[in-house]
């Protein structure tokens, strides 16, 4: 593994930490702070494997990652979330419970997908000398940790910003498999700007979800 | 460009280009714009493009034909139900432009030769048709709109994980080369079954359906058409176009199995006739799908068939169920009674529909529903052939049980006071039955 190697290696395990970070805060405002970070990581890696590659494509991912995610879609949440202090948090949230059911949960999920499915896959960029699909574990724990913090929490913004990083999990997943075109790159970011504006519209009516007698079976 | 291509382009332009008239009496020109549509659709039939851009064969033209028929019929329907809504969640003219954004995103995923662009449009239907649940604003649309919202798109980021790997094994997006390919490796296996999850959440694969109850029995009833008639069919599309790359035929057959059983099980126990109307098209979706990863003439003609004749026939009852709601009020199945006398029309629309969706003969879903396991037969799957009998025909008892009961037992004053809307449900709920008819008669006739 060479220089460049271990610092793409280094950010990525800090998107993951930044994730776990994301999942441990009971504070709104702290979680979409922490979703910026982990865009602008995931620029960095961009701009990383652009350099390396000598691909323009990179490079313009990284700026409209950190326009999009780490500025814009900051914005359009932190506008709205409400001004009562009770609305500030979510409460009634077990942290420490929910961060080791959280910790067993992408343990194994990642330590299966990857070695069922990933493993054997032969990277195309610099990244895979020797063939090597390590790093996918980092996008991999990204996903599946998206996936829990929509699980696991009943507001909104935990949903929307759980969805951002599933989000942020492909175009970390597609920047190391491939130079994927920029149709797509350009749909993953429509869609989480839909998202998070038809989300704001929800949210403002609806802060929490618990379950519903009317929508049971 | 040729005419095929201009046709092409049409028909996914119309529904967006009525949305200029939003200030000026969107309300008629979205009937107009649909109509039209439907005329250039019929035309393409005769003027296909040829494969570049575009990527439409018999198969699609019969989805575009269902998606235009429904959306024209929703259109019409909507401009009576929406009288009858006290407290809106949106504008009118806002519903009337969500519905148009809606078709153009269907119609653009079934014509586009990409398997990227595809995703593109079946993540267009989720934004342009989620806030079309808060028409009839509530605590509960507004729930089911944000499960919606955010199953739906966490369960379609399982389907780009499935073209970025397409992407990475074939170095093309394009679906007639892809198809085409013949490459047989690991990673497309993983590409074609990750695609089973990701598309199959909205086309209501078990266990990834959980939105699909909630959304169909909180949305105005034409909107609920429009999902279970030709929404989900066009998931469906999306996903027979990435299955025939790989067909991964065990693991397709057995979910498309127990997804029946689970849609029967669900059925079964449901207290509101929307909630089982959906659960019954999850049961349908998942036979199509069974046919569909059956293959052959069989397989695939039956899934077809099944789905057109679905599409009509559950559209018929989602109107039917729009009727109940406006002229009754209740939601719950035990609420309703003597409809026969309460609701002449609307009970005839319903017991067709209900009919037409379980699948009684001679409706199309009869024999759609006769091709798909004749197809199951001939590939000696008896155990799921067994499974799925039992099955289908649980969901047949329970259903036209929990109908007859609303229709016939009582007798109550008629409070039908509209005329168009139960006359729209009927239309809807005959179309399966002439479809089953011409069936058998150019079966025969091949025959």
């Amino acid at each position: 593994m060479n220089n460049i190697d271990t610092v793409v290696y280094l950010i990525s395990s800090l998107i993951a930490i930044s994730a776990f970070y994301i999942q441990g805060q009971e504070f709104i405002a702290s979680m979409i702070r922490g979703q910026s970070v982990q865009s602008v990581l995931i620029a960095v890696v961009a701009f990383i494997i652009g350099w390396q590659e000598r691909s323009y494509d990179f490079f313009i991912l990284g700026i409209l990652i950190i326009i999009l995610r780490a500025f814009l879609v900051n914005y359009f949440l932190q506008k709205r979330i409400p001004k009562q202090k009770v609305y500030l948090y979510e409460r009634k949230v077990s942290l420490s419970y929910l961060f080791l059911l959280d910790l067993i949960f992408i343990v194994i999920s990642v330590f299966i997908i990857y070695s069922i499915a990933f493993s054997g896959i032969v990277l195309h960029s610099f990244l895979g000398n020797g063939g090597n699909s390590s790093v996918l574990v980092f996008p991999l724990t990204l996903f599946f940790q998206g996936l829990f913090l929509i699980a696991s929490r009943r507001t909104t913004f935990t949903h929307v910003i759980g969805y951002v990083e599933e989000e942020n999990s492909l175009v970390l997943f597609a920047m190391f498999l491939l130079p994927i075109p920029i149709i797509i790159e350009a749909s993953v970011f429509l869609d989480v700007l839909a998202l998070v504006v038809i989300s704001s519209i929800v949210v403002l009516e609806k802060f929490t979800h618990e379950p519903m007698e009317e929508l049971i079976g | 460009m040729i005419p095929g291509e201009i046709l092409a382009v049409l028909v996914v332009v119309i529904p967006g280009v009525v949305n200029i008239t939003y200030r000026l009496g969107i309300k008629k020109a979205t009937i107009v714009g649909a109509s039209a549509d439907l005329v250039v659709a019929g035309l393409m039939y005769f003027l296909r493009p040829q494969t570049g851009f575009f990527y439409i064969q018999d198969s699609t033209m019969l989805f575009i034909i269902m998606v235009l028929s429904v959306y024209l019929l929703s259109a019409i329907y909507s401009t009576r139900y929406l009288k009858g809504i006290e407290v809106m969640g949106i504008r009118e003219p806002t519903y009337y432009l969500l519905l148009n954004l809606f078709t153009a995103s269907m119609l653009f995923s079934l014509e586009v030769n990409n398997y990227g662009l595809m995703w593109v449009g079946i993540e267009a239907t989720t934004i342009s048709s989620a806030l079309l649940l808060i028409t009839e604003k509530s605590e509960t649309s507004l729930e089911a709109t944000w499960r919606y919202i955010i199953i739906v798109s966490a369960g379609v980021t399982f389907a780009f994980i499935s073209i970025i790997l397409i992407y990475y094994t074939l170095g093309t997006l394009s679906v007639s080369t892809a198809i085409g390919s013949h490459v047989h490796s690991r990673i497309m296996v993983l590409a074609v079954s990750l695609a089973l999850i990701g598309f199959g959440t909205k086309v209501g694969v078990f266990p990834v359906h959980t939105w699909l109850p909630d959304a169909h029995s909180e949305a105005p009833s034409p909107v609920s058409a429009m999902f279970s008639g030709v929404l989900l069919p066009t998931a469906l599309y999306v996903l027979y176009r990435v299955y025939e790359i790989e067909p991964v035929r065990g693991l397709y057959v057995w979910f498309a199995v127990v997804s029946i059983v689970a849609a029967s099980i669900f059925m079964g126990y449901q207290a509101r006739y929307k909630r089982m109307f959906a659960y019954s098209t999850m049961e349908n979706m998942n036979l199509a799908l069974l046919g569909i990863a059956v293959g052959g003439s069989l397989g695939f003609t039956g899934a077809l068939l099944l789905l057109l004749s679905h599409s009509f026939g559950k559209a018929g009852a989602f109107y039917s169920s729009g009727n109940i709601l406006r002229f009754t009020g209740k939601k719950e199945i035990a609420e309703i009674n003597g409809m026969h006398t309460s609701m002449p029309y609307t009970s005839t629309s319903l017991l067709m529909s209900s009919l037409a969706v379980t699948g009684a003969p001679p409706f199309g879903t009869f024999f759609g529903e006769f091709l798909i396991l004749s197809g199951v037969l001939s590939l000696h799957m008896y155990v799921q052939f067994i499974i799925v009998i039992v099955f289908l025909a649980a969901a047949f008892i329970s259903m036209n049980y929990n109908v007859t009961g609303m229709i016939f037992n009582g007798n109550c004053p008629n409070i039908e006071k509209d005329r168009l809307m139960p006359a729209l449900s009927i239309f809807s709920s005959v179309i399966p039955l002439f479809i089953g008819i011409f069936f058998l008669v150019v079966y025969n006739e091949i025959l």
